[in-house]
């Protein structure tokens, strides 16, 4: 059994481990930054050390000066969060190398999922479906047509080489075909100085559905439902929830079971997730396989009673999973909210700066997951999220009038919230009646203005 | 709020070495990490290797061993190893050298300093040397001069061109005199090399310095060097020991021997071996390839007789027009693989004039240009094309360098005329001038000018001692600027404009005075964007030249040369 975790991160997601490790009896290491000597994960950790200056590349993000500290504190296991090197496959070989294991998947699987073609393919040859697409480079609008017909309209139209929305176009219809494919050819001419396209089946109104599994190293893999994210902005998600009331329960049985078939193809072990883009006709692809704890575990884990974190170090302790499949049942409807520092009115520009005063709220179905306290400073180097807050109840309505009433409490001076932004989501009638896709944000902004 | 201390903490830190002694802690294996002498950091020793041996936390250089440098600028499965084996006499009978000297060959691997051999680097054959500091700091004995001046004949013999890498704290104290002839034998074996017209490159790497900085190292046609690399006759130490001086920073680096004119690049690692082959392949020779042959293409380009409408006055402004084109944007316009090569050898590197060996459709051509600068900041670094006495040494010694390899040399005309200030006067601005019109005069390679803005004097003179010399529509060639002319003969440089129509200045003047050959019209404002229209018929008329001049033997071009000035 691990008896000392170090945590290379920070932030609420440090705090939330290095409760974990308490309540298990395992010690804990914090790392920090010089920017993060006052933070509350270097506070509450058994020991804590300092590992660089203020910029992640010299801290956080920095490989060799955390196997250092690990080695310096005897810590049997890191678990490294999510974001900085939670997917990086060369920081988890690393580990192996020293003895230390790592929370999470070993490193072959995480080069596996982090190259989007590899991934792609293990999933389509494990019968996930996956986005169709021209499985060649195709340099001509007939060609492409021809492709398309195949793949079925609507179609998008991407360059080879592109990014920034550049060279895409999208086409309904096969009359459309032809003029979309050459504006796009023209476009990534332009921009790339190359007109090697490809052509995708256009997902229209998708939700962003995922799916929690959970893998011991024995070969056993269970999903624990899934969580709807379709409220995001600029792809970062800001509102997740589950269950998600797009799926119905023989949806959800398919989906994942597609999920543990996916986790099983990778040879996955530990906590993961799957990405799925779902149509409202029902059809689901596979978009990409996560292969850390996320930011939004928590309403899986109310809904499931579930602790994930906890778990994740049973796994990497060699246990077998607790859970059978049978065992997990969703119960009630659990809803988090993602609280920033930054100004939704000046484009959400962060607002790192000290926190003057502050009141959280409480009581029954609330969960604050936070590393902010009355006094403290956030620094400006890092993710702007400061707190999540996770409201469960009986059932959606419910949930989303507990969060309503939850987020009307929430007081954080000397510094810009998205607080008010995320309670004019929760009053908006789309989101109400559970209308939403990923697109809701920018829908909703549209209308803003 | 301090937040010290008042959390209550389920458990208590142990100390090392308490408890927890059943398992096996977490221990980085032998060789994983290593510290970084440079920025002190732990990297991993894994990403040094695979990163050319750089350090991946502060981008500094470890010195690398022989074979992997070998390794990493030629081609797979290429090189064959010369001389291995060649043993000292220890001349000195000096107590415990050959003890040393076991201890070493036995720890390294190598039998020596360096390692010779014939490479192919990105298909082109070569001789290669490389030194390898870990065995007596790469210092110069007698095996070392050996099979340095072994691998210089045999590619004297064979014909090859001939790289090393140098690296050496100089002379082997241990071998005394003997090692010191060892940089007469080298150099000795190169002038044998170089006049066999042969290509010799040499790259210093971290640190070069003494008896090798003075010999070998310092005879390249073209030196590269590593960035940052210690590079110097006496050391640092016994400098600032000598002289009792804080010694400025930067002081016998790399960059410091760019800026005094004695490299002609400093080459990333990455990036050396493409560098080395390109180098290789533009020495390598190669023949013109017309690109478009037809013959009214050409016709188009008769003399334009609008070319005498306009003011003179019009021309010496668009001549200076901010926006017009200079002599960068033509060297992209017309060439491929242009290799900047810097420095005069002796003090510094103009920013003045550039000039480098390039690509002009199949054949390399040395191209040399005199640079204003496109923009303020360019303007003031390049001193607005006003070339100092380094900048014309430069450009000489890259002619000589032109003529042993046979190429012809292309020189862009723009500058307001030669530098005129202390530092030039003290350096002999007049002396640079006139070196280069004696030379060029009998340079055995066909000399082309092109005058595309101002020819200011003497300035310009000394890169237009060409076998022909033509001129822009819009460009200017005179005794000095209007101003100076009106302020010398007039004392009133504020009429300039009535001076610059009785200097005969224009391209159409010129012509009709039969002091240039050609004259190529331009569109109505001429800028980076349409230079094509201008380049285009350019580079047709460069192909013609070519072939005309190609053709010609060393005595019949200079002696052509001579008749055109003659009759001046």
């Amino acid at each position: 059994m691990i008896k000392k975790v170090l945590i290379a991160n920070r932030g609420e997601i440090a705090v939330r481990i290095i409760r974990a490790c308490r309540e298990m009896g395992i010690e804990t290491v914090a790392v920090y930054s010089q920017a993060d000597r006052e933070a509350l994960h270097t506070k509450l950790a058994d020991e804590a050390i300092c590992i660089g200056p203020a910029p992640s590349e010299e801290s956080y993000l920095s490989m060799e000066r955390i196997i250092s500290a690990t080695v310096v504190t005897g810590a049997d296991a890191i678990h490294p969060g999510f974001g900085f090197l939670s997917e990086n496959s060369k920081f988890a070989e690393l580990c192996q190398q020293c003895s230390i294991t790592f929370i999470g998947p070993n490193s072959q699987v995480i080069a596996k999922l982090g190259n989007k073609q590899e991934a792609r393919n293990t999933m389509a040859a494990a019968g996930v479906p996956v986005i169709p697409g021209s499985t060649e480079a195709i340099f001509d609008a007939q060609t492409g047509a021809e492709v398309a017909r195949q793949i079925g309209y609507p179609v998008i139209v991407k360059a080879a080489l592109g990014g920034g929305g550049k060279g895409m176009r999208t086409a309904y219809t096969e009359e459309e075909f032809e003029q979309s494919f050459q504006t796009a050819q023209t476009e990534a001419q332009k921009a790339f100085g190359d007109g090697t396209m490809y052509i995708e089946h256009f997902v229209q109104h998708p939700r962003h559905i995922e799916f929690q599994i959970l893998a011991d190293n024995f070969g056993n893999v269970i999903h624990l439902g899934e969580r709807d994210c379709s409220i995001q902005r600029n792809h970062q998600k800001m509102i997740e929830e589950s269950p998600s009331m797009a799926l119905t329960e023989a949806l959800r049985e398919e989906m994942g079971q597609a999920a543990v078939r996916a986790a099983k193809a990778a040879g996955y072990m530990n906590a993961g997730t799957i990405e799925f883009l779902l149509e409202p006709s029902g059809k689901y692809y596979f978009m990409e396989m996560n292969t850390r704890i996320q930011v939004e575990h928590p309403v899986t884990e109310w809904v499931t009673g579930i602790d994930l974190v906890k778990e994740q170090i049973r796994i990497a302790s060699g246990k077998k999973l607790s859970y059978r499949q049978e065992d997990v049942r969703l119960t009630g409807h659990a809803i988090e909210c993602r609280i920033n520092a930054e100004n939704p009115k000046k484009n959400f520009r962060p607002s790192p700066g000290a926190v003057t005063d502050m009141y959280l709220p409480g009581g029954k179905g609330i969960r604050i997951d936070s590393a902010i306290y009355s006094g403290y400073t956030i620094p400006p180097y890092y993710d702007s999220m400061v707190a999540k807050l996770i409201v469960w109840a009986k059932n959606r309505r419910e949930a989303i009038s507990k969060m309503q009433s939850a987020l009307g409490e929430v007081i954080i001076e000397g510094i810009d919230t998205n607080v008010d932004y995320q309670y004019e989501i929760l009053n908006h009638p789309d989101y109400l009646s559970g209308n939403v896709d990923i697109e809701f944000i920018e829908k909703m902004q549209g209308d803003m203005v | 709020m301090k937040l010290d201390n008042v959390f209550k903490k389920t458990r208590l830190p142990k100390r090392r070495g308490q408890g927890a002694a059943d398992t096996r802690g977490p221990e980085v294996p032998e060789g994983l990490l290593r510290k970084c002498n440079m920025c002190k950091e732990a990297i991993i020793a894994e990403d040094v290797k695979k990163g050319n041996y750089i350090c991946p936390k502060c981008g500094g250089y470890f010195r690398m061993h022989a074979y992997r440098r070998i390794e990493s600028v030629t081609d797979e499965d290429a090189f064959e190893e010369w001389d291995r084996g060649l043993s000292t006499k220890n001349p000195l009978q000096y107590k415990g050298y050959e003890e040393k000297l076991a201890a070493l060959q036995e720890r390294t691997g190598l039998d020596e300093a360096v390692i010779t051999g014939k490479a192919r680097i990105g298909g082109e054959e070569t001789a290669l040397a490389v030194c390898d500091g870990r065995f007596f700091m790469a210092s110069m004995g007698e095996v070392v001069g050996e099979k340095i001046t072994r691998a210089v004949e045999r590619a004297t013999a064979q014909r090859l061109p001939l790289i090393i890498f140098t690296c050496s704290g100089g002379a082997r104290m241990q071998e005394g005199i003997v090692s010191l002839m060892q940089m007469a034998k080298t150099s000795a074996a190169l002038k044998r090399h170089n006049d066999a017209g042969l290509l010799y490159i040499t790259v210093l790497t971290d640190p070069t310095t003494g008896g090798v900085t003075a010999s070998f190292a310092m005879l390249g046609d073209v030196i590269l060097a590593e960035p940052n690399a210690l590079i110097g006759f006496a050391g640092p130490r016994v400098i600032g020991q000598t002289i009792g001086q804080k010694l400025p920073k930067g002081f016998q680096r790399s960059e410091f021997l760019l800026e005094h004119g004695f490299i002609d690049a400093i080459v990333e690692r990455p990036q050396m071996k493409e560098a080395l082959s390109r180098l290789l392949k533009l020495h390598k020779g190669g023949k013109l390839q017309r690109q478009d042959t037809a013959a009214e293409a050409r016709q188009t380009l008769k003399i334009p007789p609008e070319l005498d409408k306009a003011r003179a006055w019009d021309r010496v402004l668009a001549s200076r027009q901010k926006g017009r084109p200079v002599g960068k944007d033509y060297i992209e316009a017309l060439f491929t693989d242009f290799t900047e090569l810097h420095g005069d050898r002796h003090f510094g590197d103009d920013q003045a004039i550039i000039g480098g060996i390039a690509n002009f459709r199949g054949m390399p051509v040395t191209v040399i240009a005199q640079e204003k600068g496109r923009d303020t900041k360019e303007n003031i670094q390049r001193n607005f094309g006003m070339p100092s006495p380094d900048g014309y040494r430069k450009a000489l010694r890259l002619m000589k360098q032109a003529e042993k390899f046979h190429r012809p040399v292309i020189c862009f005309v723009d500058t307001p005329g030669a530098f005129c200030g202390v530092e030039a006067e003290e350096r002999g601005q007049g002396e640079a001038i006139a070196r280069n019109l004696y030379e060029m005069s009998a340079l055995q390679t066909p000399i082309l000018s092109i005058v595309i803005g101002e020819g200011g004097s003497g300035g310009a003179l000394a890169m237009a001692t060409a076998d022909e010399v033509w001129m822009l529509e819009n460009s200017i060639y005179s005794i000095l600027s209007p101003e100076g002319f009106a302020s010398i003969l007039w004392k009133d440089s504020s009429k300039a404009q009535e001076a610059a129509e009785v200097m005969k200045l224009t391209a159409g003047d010129l012509y009709a005075l039969g002091i240039i050959e050609r004259a190529l019209s331009e569109p109505a404002e001429l800028t980076a964007q349409n230079i094509q229209s201008v380049t285009q018929p350019l580079g047709k008329w460069m192909e013609e030249f070519l072939e005309k001049y190609g053709d010609m033997d060393g005595q019949e071009l200079t002696q052509h040369r001579y008749d055109r000035f003659r009759k001046m």
